[in-house]
């Protein structure tokens, strides 16, 4: 998976006329290890503290400002360094510049970065918490710029030096735009570089939606209105339907393996570690590590940006009773659990869920999601995925089916396999069917070749 | 009109009224449940936020009444039975993503909820919270003459995470204002005068009299619709079968 580059954690906008904030307590210590995501400080604005989520997964690298301190909105406030490089200085100093205008042009981009208020995206809205910048999972700083995976692809392609490229976007960095524009000029114009961004306005607040009257009951009919998380849910599903432009692929597998291993070792799990060994859970490993050659799967689009995850935060959605909603709990980091952590984490989750025991950190930040109507019997689904997420997969019932194998001796027989479908559905926005056919293959080769000691 | 949740509760323990909010927060945050307002009274209780200074505690050992650290906005405070305490779990994404503007929303629900009692009560710059000027009807001050100092008739203090509110206001209704002074200097304010409804019309008055309103209020300030929730269960929001009731009801 990519590997971050140190990403900068800036005083967030908390309102129109909010121009500063206090620090009132830092969460986590300089050297201390931190999840994406995860409450990094506190601040304090009037009577409301709020908690500033990090940016990005790694270690506290640097705080550079104490508690108690008022700075105002957008100032540098601490650095997130990618884990294994808390050591390393941070890559605040652009590498010595080949010429003056480089120099000219670091010295830009560094100053913005300082100085400038955080640029805040009007449509996306990703709220005033911190924002990673887009890019930084790439391939990070090159001559002291960011550069998106995007513009990295487009310069190879077109043996463009991205150095040469004026930078239009935060910090002088070179956006798609830019490069394209670069490319058909032909020429290394140099335009001058605009003043510090202007403040984006706030998001306009969402227009109240005028009450819709309710319909009347014809005869054989009843009316009841809908209730606010049914009205939540449609509501993100259409959103999702209209933004995402969703393909369902899907793959038989043959779960022969994973049923005799789970028989010799549901007791152990039971018994040694009270885990309730499911078959969701041998899926979400094979998924999880199929997520690892696929990063794509586990990616969003933000803008014309594409920003991959180097975690995995699987959603698992939990359906509540009667059909009547759904939750979906995220076990964080799942790429750090072995089968029996995997188990654990979903009975953790589920336990949770009904156990009122769910804050709002379980149910954020999800980067990949597994639905399971199998468990009602179903053997085939075209699920919805959970913006912004990329992809969703669905797991269908395990069915005991005859199918064509060949015997020992490499003739055809027929045989009763414990066959399950894995549905998958994915934004063939940045996934192309090869991409996800290639990812589902892997997860189905995992499935079928369960190999104990990896797992 | 957005339909919202109300949750009615009795004297509920500060501890355990703080992980129902978390919960409730964490359903808010998903979409789960719409935005979700609780009322309720608390036991004694001195709570203190990220900013209290040591010396403003000064509880007394045989006061009766925990002492508890939390992570709302502002500093010490007191909650006491006959205060009415309205925690809003709101998801500010849909109420304009301001937290100044959120202050003044609550002052101006509190301000609304005082009004048919013919409390006339005001905002006063930089001092978060809900106060009342003028002379009261009643002594000490009407005896005197003078012109008596601001009173602060409800304190404000809110938590928030990924843009969802917690914590929220405690209006004084009927309770003995001596704990705000004496026990700690509430809200960091050396020479403020506390007050209560009860205090300002010269007559008891009961917390279950301003439910009502102060839920009135909050929906027309916040533009949203109540419907009540069996408070019972409140704590228990997260057992399948009762959220699964909710989600039918309405």
């Amino acid at each position: 998976m990519a590997t971050g580059t140190a990403v900068d954690v800036v005083m967030p906008q908390m309102g129109v006329s909010v121009s500063e904030g206090t620090i009132t307590k830092w969460l986590k210590q300089e050297g201390e290890a931190i999840e994406p995501d995860e409450a990094l400080l506190e601040i304090s604005t009037d009577k409301v503290d709020t908690e500033v989520p990090s940016p990005a997964g790694g270690v506290v690298q640097k705080i550079m400002a104490q508690e108690g301190e008022t700075v105002p909105v957008g100032t540098k406030i601490a650095v997130i360094a990618p884990e294994g490089e808390a050591g390393e200085a941070p890559a605040e100093a652009p590498p010595e510049p080949a010429t003056a205008e480089a120099a000219e042009e670091a010295e830009k981009a560094s100053g913005a970065e300082g100085e400038t208020p955080t640029e805040a995206e009007a449509e996306e809205a990703p709220p005033a918490p911190p924002q990673a910048e887009p890019e930084s999972d790439g391939d990070g700083r090159r001559e002291g710029k960011f550069v998106s995976p995007v513009v990295a692809r487009i310069a190879s392609e077109h043996g463009v030096d991205v150095s040469q490229v004026e930078g239009t976007g935060r910090g002088g960095r070179v956006t798609k735009k830019d490069i394209l524009k670069f490319i058909e000029s032909g020429a290394p114009a140099r335009e001058t570089a605009p003043a510090a961004p202007p403040e984006a306005p706030e998001a306009p607040a969402k227009p109240t939606e005028p009450a819709r009257a309710a319909a009347p009951a014809g005869a054989g009919e009843t009316v009841e209105p809908m209730s606010a998380m049914r009205k939540g849910i449609a509501e993100h599903m259409r959103r999702s339907l209209d933004t995402a432009a969703h393909v369902t692929t899907t793959f038989e597998v043959d779960l022969s393996k994973v049923v005799a291993i789970r028989e010799g070792l549901k007791r152990e799990y039971e018994q040694r570690h009270g885990v309730k060994l499911t078959y969701l859970a041998f899926i979400a490993r094979a998924t999880v590590d199929a997520i690892g050659k696929w990063p794509w799967m586990n990616a969003e689009l933000r803008g014309d940006s594409i920003v991959v995850k180097n975690y995995v935060n699987l959603g698992v959605a939990v359906a509540l009773e009667g059909g009547k909603g759904l939750i979906v709990p995220v076990i964080k980091n799942a790429e750090d659990l072995n089968l029996l952590g995997m188990a654990r984490a979903i009975q953790d989750v589920a336990d949770r869920a009904r156990s009122k025991k769910l804050v709002p950190d379980d149910v954020q930040g999800g980067t990949f999601t597994i639905t399971n109507p199998g468990g009602y019997g179903a053997i085939h689904g075209t699920p919805i995925i959970s913006q912004p997420q990329v992809g969703i997969l669905d797991v269908e019932a395990m069915v005991k089916r005859p199918v064509v194998i060949e015997d020992e001796a490499g003739k055809d027989a027929i045989a009763i396999r414990p066959m399950m479908n894995l549905c998958l559905a994915y934004d063939h926005r940045l996934v192309d069917g090869a991409y996800a056919a290639q990812f589902m293959r892997d997860v189905k080769t995992n499935l079928q070749s369960w190999d104990e000691a990896a797992y | 009109m957005e339909p919202a949740y109300l949750l009615n509760l009795g004297r509920t323990p500060y501890l355990e009224a703080w992980e129902l909010q978390r919960s409730l927060a964490a359903a808010v945050s998903q979409g789960a449940i719409p935005d979700t307002v609780v009322l309720l009274e608390h036991p004694p209780v001195v709570t203190l936020g990220r900013r209290t200074d040591k010396q403003e505690v000064h509880v007394p050992e045989d006061a009766e009444v925990d002492v508890v650290e939390t992570d709302r906005g502002g500093k010490s405070t007191y909650h006491g039975p006959g205060q009415l305490v309205c925690y809003p779990i709101l998801d500010l994404n849909r109420h304009g993503r301001d937290v100044k503007k959120y202050c003044r929303d609550l002052e101006e629900a509190v301000i609304q909820t005082l009004a048919p009692f013919e409390l006339e009560a005001t905002r006063i710059d930089g001092l978060t919270g809900v106060w009342l000027k003028g002379t009261p009807p009643t002594p000490p001050h009407a005896l005197s003459g003078a012109t008596p100092p601001p009173r602060k008739i409800c304190s404000i203090g809110v938590h928030i995470s990924r843009w969802v509110t917690t914590h929220g206001y405690a209006l004084n209704v009927d309770l003995d204002p001596a704990p705000f002074t004496q026990w700690i200097t509430a809200c960091g304010l050396e020479d403020a005068a506390f007050t209560t409804m009860a205090s300002e019309l010269g007559r008891p008055l009961s917390v279950d009299e301003v439910r009502l309103h102060a839920a009135t209020a909050l929906e027309h300030v916040f533009q949203i619709t109540f419907s009540e929730l069996p408070a019972g269960e409140g704590a228990g929001l997260w057992e399948q079968p009762l959220h699964a009731e909710l989600a039918t009801r309405r």
